[in-house]
């Protein structure tokens, strides 16, 4: 895995030194609210409703073991034990005191984390594939380019006020696991026919009030040239993004506005015109970057294979753990296992310090150090060796962290919602756990199958409602939760926004709605078809009139 | 359900909790929160709230209502933030119990958050 340098160390004591200032300035009235909040959130610190969020970036949501553990050390010393993995791949802290700030920041640091650009107008954390580095299917490790992405971002002086947020994701395989397409920028991996690395491009994809799926503007651009067209973009953007309105400042209303040639001839004459060779990753670095990731030396293992064999067909618990959350490895004797975080009746994404710590101690006993955050708030271990799955699996069972539903209906993605969050408009967490709680029954919820749900408790879309298979939004309809349904959503590489299916329901509809959309999606699927497919085959219509049989005329 | 009554809140600058304005200062119980009746009394004390900069972040008013007695703010938003998050009863200021906490979790009065709603943004 790659490591700060000293440089980077550095950095990150003197910006904490800053803001421990900042702080003891704030506290002792040195400085007022309104001059101290924008320092205060350019350190990822926001006010939610019962009290300050920290937000740790977790690079391209990549963890070392020493990591996960500072993090789970801050949750029990400074917080109330726990953590909340986001869409993001990042960590919030739901109880951070201000004046703790400082020290927790501190300590973060001691393992190479921080809490820079997780908020502000700037080019945020850079999220890619959970799987990265250990995906049969890829062309190479997203990470390197990730990190250079990293380097490249952080601090950068002409892109750290730009119209809006900014957010980058990147996938080097052809199955997207990063949402790549609801990005500012999406970045997918590939190789020519050539053999040659290079980048598709795609920009203006978005959620929030105006959900886009981002348009390719380059097919295939050399992967050498990834900062200098990332620049000629966002420098495009930064000049020409509306700063007029909050609602219209993301890039993908001046994509759309302009529409997806207009703007990508803007990037081209920008970026023919560049001295590129300034901002381009030098040969040697990437060379640096790469090594520093290390290869892990996979062992070919036929014996641990077979045992792993055996165990699955030995034992059913353990072979449903598999089916769902185990993958393929690019190694025949290694596997990815998926740590669900969604645990039926528990908050989707939070974890305690306790779990945190096993997570830790099985990355560094049986993961050769690497633990990944995955979008959809889970966690992955992408290097277990078949023969230690098993251990793996007993592990993580015996700490609440082995719900055999990675992808099936009680996996789902929500936001922290009115719960915590002072942007919402409605729960989303005891929506989920109504949910998952009708797809308690493993079986049942193998029978259904793939269905991604995604719950947002406002139209910011923190939940990612619009990708879901079925999207559910709560509305505050006249100060009372309803929630709306969207159904044929995808954030994977077949990306689509979901339509919308109908009059919203109370809260204490939603689960039967699903409930019922599932039954209706069991009677109408052909052969092989995932939810997902019915619905794009047949449309809204036989699902809006299964979901409303019954409904009150409103 | 009574005529319209305020109350006074924020968040602790140093901590980040809710408080609420009481008798006697700044307390994190609701069930201590000064009720206004007079929305003149209920401004004043806003006024001087927004003075104690070194003390609270975002001060502001919240409509409230009193059902069988018991007051209760009339949005959602505002018991949540009240009570601590429906989801985790074992934390925040609910974990005191007691028939005002009970109250305020079986309230179904409904309106829109009077507070922060530059954040919230609305149509």
């Amino acid at each position: 895995m790659y490591s700060y340098d000293t440089i980077d160390a550095a950095m990150l004591a003197d910006r904490n030194a800053e803001f421990r200032d900042q702080v003891a300035r704030r506290l002792s009235g040195d400085m007022s609210e309104a001059q101290f909040k924008p320092l205060r959130l350019m350190n990822g610190l926001y006010l939610q409703l019962h009290s300050y969020m920290l937000r740790v970036a977790i690079p391209y949501g990549s963890l070392n073991p020493s990591q996960l553990r500072a993090l789970a050390h801050v949750a029990r010393r400074w917080d109330k034990g726990y953590g909340h993995f986001t869409t993001r791949q990042n960590l919030q802290f739901h109880w951070t005191r201000l004046s703790d700030a400082p020290d927790i920041l501190d300590h973060l640091a001691t393992v190479g984390l921080h809490a820079i650009q997780t908020s502000g107008n700037c080019i945020r954390n850079t999220t890619s594939d959970p799987f990265a580095g250990a995906a049969a299917d890829e062309a190479d490790d997203a990470r390197i380019w990730c990190e250079a992405i990293r380097q490249w971002s952080s601090f950068h002086p002409e892109f750290t006020y730009l119209p809006r947020k900014f957010k980058i994701a990147v996938t080097a395989s052809a199955t997207d696991r990063a949402a790549v397409r609801a990005h500012d920028i999406g970045l997918v991996l590939h190789r020519n026919d050539e053999g040659r690395l290079g980048f598709e491009v795609i920009v203006g994809g978005g959620l929030g009030r105006t959900p886009f799926i981002g348009k390719t503007i380059r097919d295939h651009l050399p992967a050498e040239h990834l900062l200098s067209y990332l620049t000629a973009i966002l420098r495009i953007y930064n000049l020409e993004g509306r700063r007029d309105n909050l609602y219209k400042a993301r890039i993908k209303i001046l994509v759309d506005s302009l529409g997806a040639a207009a703007f990508a001839e803007k990037v081209e004459a920008e970026w023919v015109a560049m001295d590129r060779a300034r901002i381009d990753l030098p040969d040697l670095e990437l060379a640096r970057i790469r090594a520093s990731f290390g290869l892990i030396a996979h062992k070919s293992d036929p014996g641990g294979r077979a045992a792993f064999e055996a165990d699955k067909a030995s034992d059913r618990a353990f072979s449903r753990f598999v089916r769902n959350n185990v993958s393929a490895h690019k190694h025949p004797d290694y596997a990815i296992v998926s740590v669900s975080l969604k645990t039926i009746g528990d908050t989707p994404g939070d974890a305690s310090a306790d779990q945190m710590d096993v997570v830790a101690d099985l990355g560094e006993a049986y993961g050769h150090g690497d633990i990944r955050v995955t979008h959809a708030q889970n966690l992955v271990l992408p290097h277990i060796s078949l023969r230690d799955v098993r251990a793996v699996y007993e592990k993580l069972s015996a700490a609440g962290l082995a719900t055999p539903n990675i992808d099936l209906a009680s996996d789902i993605i929500a936001c922290p919602g009115l719960d915590y969050c002072a942007l919402a408009n409605a729960r989303a967490i005891p929506i989920s756990q109504d949910i998952a709680r009708r797809f308690a029954d493993p079986d049942r919820a193998e029978q259904v199958g793939e269905l991604k749900i995604k719950i947002s408790g406002c139209i910011n879309a923190c939940g990612h409602h619009h990708l879901g298979h079925i999207g559910i939004l709560g509305v505050d309809k006249k100060g009372e939760e309803f929630f709306q349904f969207t159904l044929g959503g995808s954030g994977a590489e077949d990306a689509s926004v979901g339509q919308a299916l109908g009059p919203a329901v109370p809260a204490d509809k939603v689960a039967d709605t699903v409930d019922r959309l599932a039954a209706a999606y069991l009677d109408l699927r052909a052969p092989g078809e995932r939810f997902l497919d019915t619905v794009r085959r047949l449309g809204v219509a036989p699902f809006k009139a299964a979901a409303y049989a019954d409904a009150d005329p409103a | 359900m009574s005529a319209s009554l305020q109350a006074l809140t924020a968040n602790d600058l140093l901590t980040g909790e809710v408080v609420f304005r009481s008798m006697e200062g700044w307390t994190p119980r609701f069930a201590d929160a000064q009720l206004f009746s007079d929305p003149l009394d209920a401004r004043a004390e806003l006024d001087l709230a927004v003075l104690e900069t070194v003390r609270l972040a975002d001060p502001y008013l919240i409509d409230v209502a009193l059902t069988d007695g018991l007051p209760s703010p009339t949005s959602f938003r505002e018991r949540i933030r009240a009570l601590g998050p429906t989801v985790r009863e074992d934390l925040g200021p609910q974990t005191e119990g007691g028939p005002l906490v009970d109250a305020l979790r079986h309230s179904h009065a409904a309106a829109r958050s009077s507070g922060r709603l530059g954040l919230i943004r609305k149509r």
